[in-house]
Protein backbone atom coordinates (compact mmCIF):
# COMPACT_ATOMS: atom_id res chain seq x y z
CA UNK A 1 0.00 0.00 0.00
CA UNK A 2 3.23 2.35 1.11
CA UNK A 3 4.78 1.71 -1.59
CA UNK A 4 2.00 2.06 -4.30
CA UNK A 5 1.28 5.21 -2.32
CA UNK A 6 5.18 6.17 -3.41
CA UNK A 7 5.23 5.26 -7.13
CA UNK A 8 1.88 7.42 -7.73
CA UNK A 9 4.22 10.12 -6.70
CA UNK A 10 7.18 9.29 -8.68
CA UNK A 11 4.30 9.14 -11.93
CA UNK A 12 2.70 12.33 -10.90
CA UNK A 13 5.93 13.90 -10.80
CA UNK A 14 7.23 12.77 -13.94
CA UNK A 15 4.44 13.87 -15.68
CA UNK A 16 4.60 17.08 -14.27
CA UNK A 17 8.18 16.93 -15.08
CA UNK A 18 7.59 16.19 -18.60
CA UNK A 19 4.29 18.88 -18.49
CA UNK A 20 2.18 16.52 -19.62
CA UNK A 21 -0.05 17.32 -16.64
CA UNK A 22 -0.79 21.12 -18.82
CA UNK A 23 -0.44 20.27 -22.30
CA UNK A 24 -2.36 17.26 -22.31
CA UNK A 25 -5.54 18.84 -20.57
CA UNK A 26 -4.90 22.66 -23.14
CA UNK A 27 -5.37 20.11 -25.95
CA UNK A 28 -8.18 18.73 -24.64
CA UNK A 29 -9.34 22.12 -23.59
CA UNK A 30 -8.96 23.88 -27.79
CA UNK A 31 -10.10 20.94 -29.05
CA UNK A 32 -13.73 21.28 -27.20
CA UNK A 33 -14.08 25.02 -27.43
CA UNK A 34 -13.69 24.74 -30.93
CA UNK A 35 -16.43 22.65 -31.89
CA UNK A 36 -19.04 24.76 -30.44
CA UNK A 37 -17.32 28.03 -31.93
CA UNK A 38 -17.16 26.82 -35.34
CA UNK A 39 -20.94 25.75 -35.10
CA UNK A 40 -22.01 28.77 -34.41
CA UNK A 41 -19.94 30.23 -37.47
CA UNK A 42 -20.24 27.99 -39.88
CA UNK A 43 -21.96 30.54 -42.33
CA UNK A 44 -19.87 33.13 -42.25
CA UNK A 45 -16.65 30.64 -42.28
CA UNK A 46 -18.56 29.31 -44.99
CA UNK A 47 -19.31 33.09 -46.76
CA UNK A 48 -15.52 33.74 -46.76
CA UNK A 49 -13.98 30.63 -47.94
CA UNK A 50 -16.31 31.53 -51.27
CA UNK A 51 -17.98 29.65 -53.62
CA UNK A 52 -21.44 29.08 -51.44
CA UNK A 53 -24.07 29.70 -52.89
CA UNK A 54 -26.35 32.36 -50.21
CA UNK A 55 -29.46 29.54 -51.05
CA UNK A 56 -27.55 27.35 -49.21
CA UNK A 57 -25.87 29.87 -46.56
CA UNK A 58 -29.49 30.65 -45.53
CA UNK A 59 -30.68 26.69 -45.14
CA UNK A 60 -27.95 26.52 -42.35
CA UNK A 61 -28.97 25.84 -38.76
CA UNK A 62 -27.23 26.36 -36.18
CA UNK A 63 -27.04 22.44 -34.13
CA UNK A 64 -28.69 21.65 -30.65
CA UNK A 65 -26.36 22.59 -27.60
CA UNK A 66 -26.94 18.87 -27.09
CA UNK A 67 -25.87 17.82 -31.05
CA UNK A 68 -22.65 20.03 -30.26
CA UNK A 69 -21.77 18.55 -27.21
CA UNK A 70 -22.21 14.86 -28.99
CA UNK A 71 -19.91 16.07 -31.81
CA UNK A 72 -17.14 17.53 -28.81
CA UNK A 73 -17.09 13.80 -27.87
CA UNK A 74 -16.36 12.18 -31.16
CA UNK A 75 -13.90 14.41 -31.65
CA UNK A 76 -12.26 13.25 -28.34
CA UNK A 77 -13.31 10.05 -30.02
CA UNK A 78 -10.44 10.98 -32.74
CA UNK A 79 -8.16 13.17 -31.54
CA UNK A 80 -8.42 12.97 -28.27
CA UNK A 81 -7.90 8.77 -27.90
CA UNK A 82 -4.62 9.70 -30.23
CA UNK A 83 -3.20 11.89 -27.93
CA UNK A 84 -3.97 9.47 -24.66
CA UNK A 85 -2.62 6.85 -25.86
CA UNK A 86 0.41 8.73 -27.73
CA UNK A 87 1.53 10.30 -24.77
CA UNK A 88 0.71 7.00 -22.18
CA UNK A 89 2.60 4.98 -24.97
CA UNK A 90 6.17 4.50 -23.24
CA UNK A 91 5.07 4.69 -19.91
CA UNK A 92 6.04 0.95 -18.98
CA UNK A 93 8.35 0.38 -22.07
CA UNK A 94 10.37 3.41 -21.57
CA UNK A 95 11.25 2.54 -18.15
CA UNK A 96 11.79 -1.42 -19.35
CA UNK A 97 14.14 -0.30 -22.20
CA UNK A 98 15.65 2.77 -20.04
CA UNK A 99 16.86 -0.13 -17.03
CA UNK A 100 14.60 1.75 -14.50
CA UNK A 101 12.13 -1.09 -14.30
CA UNK A 102 14.85 -3.87 -13.29
CA UNK A 103 16.24 -0.88 -10.34
CA UNK A 104 12.50 -0.95 -8.77
CA UNK A 105 12.14 -4.57 -9.39
CA UNK A 106 14.79 -6.22 -7.85
CA UNK A 107 13.68 -4.79 -4.55
CA UNK A 108 10.73 -6.52 -2.81
CA UNK A 109 7.92 -4.75 -4.70
CA UNK A 110 5.34 -6.33 -6.16
CA UNK A 111 4.39 -5.71 -9.72
CA UNK A 112 1.17 -5.02 -9.40
CA UNK A 113 1.88 -2.35 -6.97
CA UNK A 114 3.70 -0.52 -9.70
CA UNK A 115 0.85 -1.10 -12.15
CA UNK A 116 -1.78 -0.04 -9.74
CA UNK A 117 0.04 3.02 -9.13
CA UNK A 118 0.58 3.72 -13.01
CA UNK A 119 -2.81 3.20 -13.59
CA UNK A 120 -3.96 5.76 -10.92
CA UNK A 121 -1.19 8.27 -11.89
CA UNK A 122 -2.67 7.57 -15.51
CA UNK A 123 -6.33 7.89 -14.42
CA UNK A 124 -5.52 11.23 -12.62
CA UNK A 125 -4.18 12.80 -15.44
CA UNK A 126 -6.60 11.39 -18.23
CA UNK A 127 -9.77 12.86 -15.71
CA UNK A 128 -7.97 16.36 -14.91
CA UNK A 129 -7.49 16.58 -18.99
CA UNK A 130 -10.84 15.37 -19.68
CA UNK A 131 -12.67 17.09 -17.27
CA UNK A 132 -11.24 20.45 -18.13
CA UNK A 133 -12.04 19.91 -22.02
CA UNK A 134 -15.34 18.76 -20.92
CA UNK A 135 -16.02 22.05 -18.70
CA UNK A 136 -14.44 24.49 -21.14
CA UNK A 137 -16.51 22.95 -24.09
CA UNK A 138 -19.91 22.15 -21.75
CA UNK A 139 -19.76 26.51 -20.38
CA UNK A 140 -19.05 27.73 -24.31
CA UNK A 141 -22.31 25.62 -25.09
CA UNK A 142 -24.26 26.80 -23.02
CA UNK A 143 -23.41 30.22 -23.47
CA UNK A 144 -23.05 30.45 -27.09
CA UNK A 145 -25.96 27.93 -27.84
CA UNK A 146 -28.40 27.24 -25.38
CA UNK A 147 -29.04 25.55 -22.41
CA UNK A 148 -28.20 21.70 -21.29
CA UNK A 149 -29.59 19.28 -19.12
CA UNK A 150 -26.49 19.20 -16.08
CA UNK A 151 -27.60 15.86 -14.75
CA UNK A 152 -27.14 14.50 -18.67
CA UNK A 153 -24.17 16.30 -19.35
CA UNK A 154 -22.78 14.62 -16.09
CA UNK A 155 -24.06 10.94 -16.95
CA UNK A 156 -22.12 11.34 -20.38
CA UNK A 157 -19.38 12.54 -18.78
CA UNK A 158 -19.06 9.42 -16.87
CA UNK A 159 -20.07 6.90 -19.70
CA UNK A 160 -17.12 8.44 -21.68
CA UNK A 161 -14.68 8.56 -18.96
CA UNK A 162 -14.76 4.72 -18.85
CA UNK A 163 -14.14 4.48 -22.20
CA UNK A 164 -11.04 6.87 -22.26
CA UNK A 165 -9.80 4.95 -18.90
CA UNK A 166 -10.25 1.87 -20.97
CA UNK A 167 -8.02 3.10 -24.10
CA UNK A 168 -5.75 4.33 -21.27
CA UNK A 169 -5.83 0.19 -19.69
CA UNK A 170 -5.05 -0.88 -22.95
CA UNK A 171 -1.78 1.44 -23.93
CA UNK A 172 -0.28 0.32 -20.71
CA UNK A 173 -1.17 -3.22 -20.94
CA UNK A 174 0.79 -3.08 -24.57
CA UNK A 175 3.26 -0.59 -23.49
CA UNK A 176 4.54 -3.43 -20.83
CA UNK A 177 4.92 -6.46 -23.78
CA UNK A 178 5.77 -4.06 -26.99
CA UNK A 179 8.35 -0.49 -27.45
CA UNK A 180 6.17 2.42 -27.61
CA UNK A 181 4.70 2.73 -31.06
CA UNK A 182 3.78 -0.58 -31.72
CA UNK A 183 2.33 -0.32 -28.11
CA UNK A 184 0.29 2.53 -29.57
CA UNK A 185 -0.65 0.82 -32.83
CA UNK A 186 -2.15 -2.32 -31.72
CA UNK A 187 -4.34 0.29 -28.89
CA UNK A 188 -5.48 1.79 -31.41
CA UNK A 189 -5.95 -0.61 -33.48
CA UNK A 190 -8.11 -2.68 -31.18
CA UNK A 191 -10.12 0.60 -30.05
CA UNK A 192 -10.53 1.18 -33.83
CA UNK A 193 -12.40 -2.45 -34.11
CA UNK A 194 -14.51 -2.41 -31.05
CA UNK A 195 -15.88 0.74 -32.48
CA UNK A 196 -16.43 -0.08 -36.01
CA UNK A 197 -17.86 -3.55 -34.71
CA UNK A 198 -20.21 -1.48 -32.55
CA UNK A 199 -21.43 0.81 -35.48
CA UNK A 200 -21.86 -1.58 -37.82
CA UNK A 201 -23.72 -4.33 -35.44
CA UNK A 202 -24.94 -2.81 -33.32
CA UNK A 203 -27.74 -5.38 -32.39
CA UNK A 204 -25.19 -7.78 -31.77
CA UNK A 205 -22.77 -5.96 -29.75
CA UNK A 206 -24.75 -4.36 -26.95
CA UNK A 207 -22.21 -5.55 -24.62
CA UNK A 208 -19.45 -3.88 -26.34
CA UNK A 209 -17.26 -1.10 -24.10
CA UNK A 210 -17.11 0.95 -27.71
CA UNK A 211 -21.08 1.21 -26.82
CA UNK A 212 -20.29 3.37 -24.09
CA UNK A 213 -19.06 6.02 -26.20
CA UNK A 214 -22.85 5.80 -28.08
CA UNK A 215 -24.67 5.39 -24.88
CA UNK A 216 -22.37 9.26 -23.43
CA UNK A 217 -23.76 10.53 -27.08
CA UNK A 218 -27.73 9.36 -26.80
CA UNK A 219 -27.17 10.33 -22.52
CA UNK A 220 -26.65 14.24 -24.17
CA UNK A 221 -29.48 14.20 -26.66
CA UNK A 222 -31.52 12.88 -24.04
CA UNK A 223 -32.70 9.13 -25.29
CA UNK A 224 -33.54 7.37 -22.08
CA UNK A 225 -31.76 3.81 -21.82
CA UNK A 226 -32.48 0.98 -20.65
CA UNK A 227 -30.47 0.77 -17.34
CA UNK A 228 -29.50 -2.77 -17.75
CA UNK A 229 -27.76 -2.64 -21.00
CA UNK A 230 -25.29 0.81 -19.26
CA UNK A 231 -25.05 -1.51 -16.45
CA UNK A 232 -24.11 -4.68 -18.58
CA UNK A 233 -21.82 -2.26 -20.73
CA UNK A 234 -20.11 -0.55 -17.64
CA UNK A 235 -19.31 -4.04 -15.79
CA UNK A 236 -17.78 -5.79 -18.87
CA UNK A 237 -15.52 -2.56 -19.37
CA UNK A 238 -14.81 -2.70 -15.89
CA UNK A 239 -13.76 -6.51 -15.86
CA UNK A 240 -11.52 -5.90 -19.18
CA UNK A 241 -10.00 -3.49 -17.12
CA UNK A 242 -9.35 -5.13 -14.10
CA UNK A 243 -8.01 -8.37 -16.34
CA UNK A 244 -5.35 -6.38 -18.62
CA UNK A 245 -4.09 -5.11 -14.72
CA UNK A 246 -3.56 -8.21 -13.73
CA UNK A 247 -2.24 -9.01 -17.01
CA UNK A 248 0.03 -6.36 -17.55
CA UNK A 249 1.04 -6.67 -13.52
CA UNK A 250 2.32 -10.79 -14.49
CA UNK A 251 4.19 -9.67 -17.73
CA UNK A 252 5.83 -6.94 -16.12
CA UNK A 253 7.04 -9.72 -13.72
CA UNK A 254 8.32 -12.15 -16.53
CA UNK A 255 9.56 -9.17 -18.77
CA UNK A 256 11.88 -7.82 -16.46
CA UNK A 257 12.95 -10.24 -14.04
CA UNK A 258 12.95 -13.71 -16.36
CA UNK A 259 13.57 -16.14 -13.28
CA UNK B 1 -19.58 42.84 -38.91
CA UNK B 2 -19.89 42.07 -35.28
CA UNK B 3 -16.19 41.54 -34.98
CA UNK B 4 -15.99 42.63 -30.96
CA UNK B 5 -17.87 39.46 -30.29
CA UNK B 6 -15.97 37.61 -32.35
CA UNK B 7 -12.78 38.45 -30.85
CA UNK B 8 -13.97 38.10 -27.07
CA UNK B 9 -15.04 34.13 -28.39
CA UNK B 10 -12.10 33.02 -29.84
CA UNK B 11 -9.28 35.31 -27.48
CA UNK B 12 -9.24 32.38 -25.21
CA UNK B 13 -8.29 29.89 -27.93
CA UNK B 14 -5.54 32.15 -28.60
CA UNK B 15 -4.50 32.76 -24.62
CA UNK B 16 -4.38 28.49 -24.81
CA UNK B 17 -2.43 28.40 -27.86
CA UNK B 18 -0.11 30.52 -26.68
CA UNK B 19 0.41 28.84 -23.48
CA UNK B 20 0.76 25.64 -25.39
CA UNK B 21 3.34 27.08 -27.59
CA UNK B 22 5.79 28.60 -24.53
CA UNK B 23 5.42 25.17 -22.58
CA UNK B 24 6.69 23.87 -25.41
CA UNK B 25 9.53 26.15 -25.64
CA UNK B 26 10.29 26.07 -22.32
CA UNK B 27 10.35 22.10 -22.70
CA UNK B 28 12.43 22.48 -25.83
CA UNK B 29 14.98 24.72 -23.73
CA UNK B 30 15.44 22.66 -20.97
CA UNK B 31 15.70 19.09 -22.76
CA UNK B 32 19.12 18.14 -23.36
CA UNK B 33 18.33 15.88 -26.31
CA UNK B 34 15.85 15.71 -28.42
CA UNK B 35 14.95 13.70 -32.10
CA UNK B 36 16.45 16.03 -34.72
CA UNK B 37 18.12 19.59 -34.39
CA UNK B 38 16.74 22.00 -31.93
CA UNK B 39 16.12 25.37 -34.06
CA UNK B 40 13.75 22.72 -36.23
CA UNK B 41 11.65 22.17 -33.23
CA UNK B 42 11.00 26.05 -32.75
CA UNK B 43 10.26 26.92 -36.20
CA UNK B 44 7.38 23.65 -35.52
CA UNK B 45 6.37 25.00 -32.68
CA UNK B 46 5.91 28.63 -32.91
CA UNK B 47 4.36 27.94 -37.05
CA UNK B 48 2.72 24.63 -36.29
CA UNK B 49 0.08 25.63 -34.31
CA UNK B 50 -1.69 23.65 -32.08
CA UNK B 51 -0.55 20.72 -33.76
CA UNK B 52 3.04 21.61 -33.86
CA UNK B 53 2.97 21.51 -29.99
CA UNK B 54 1.98 17.96 -29.83
CA UNK B 55 4.46 16.78 -32.38
CA UNK B 56 7.06 17.84 -30.51
CA UNK B 57 5.65 16.58 -27.46
CA UNK B 58 4.59 13.20 -28.95
CA UNK B 59 7.98 12.42 -30.92
CA UNK B 60 10.11 15.81 -30.22
CA UNK B 61 11.14 14.51 -26.66
CA UNK B 62 13.29 11.64 -26.53
CA UNK B 63 12.20 10.64 -22.45
CA UNK B 64 8.78 11.15 -23.47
Amino acid sequence: MRSTWIFYRKEMLDMSRSFKLIWIPIVFAILGITQPIISVFMPEILEMSGGVPPEMLSLYETPSSAMVMVQVLSQYSTMGVLILVLAGMNSVSGERHGGTAELIMVRPISSFSIMIAKWFAQCTQLLIAFGFGYIASFYYTYQMIGSLSWTSGLASFGLYGLWLILAMTITLLFSTILRGAGAAFVTLAILALLSLLNSLLPTWFTWSPARLSSLAAEVLIGNTLSVSSVIICCLITVGIIVVCLLSAARLLQKRVLPN
Amino acid sequence: MDLSINWSLILPILILQLVLAVIGLISLYKASEVRGPKWMWVLIIIFGNMLGSILYFVIGRKDA
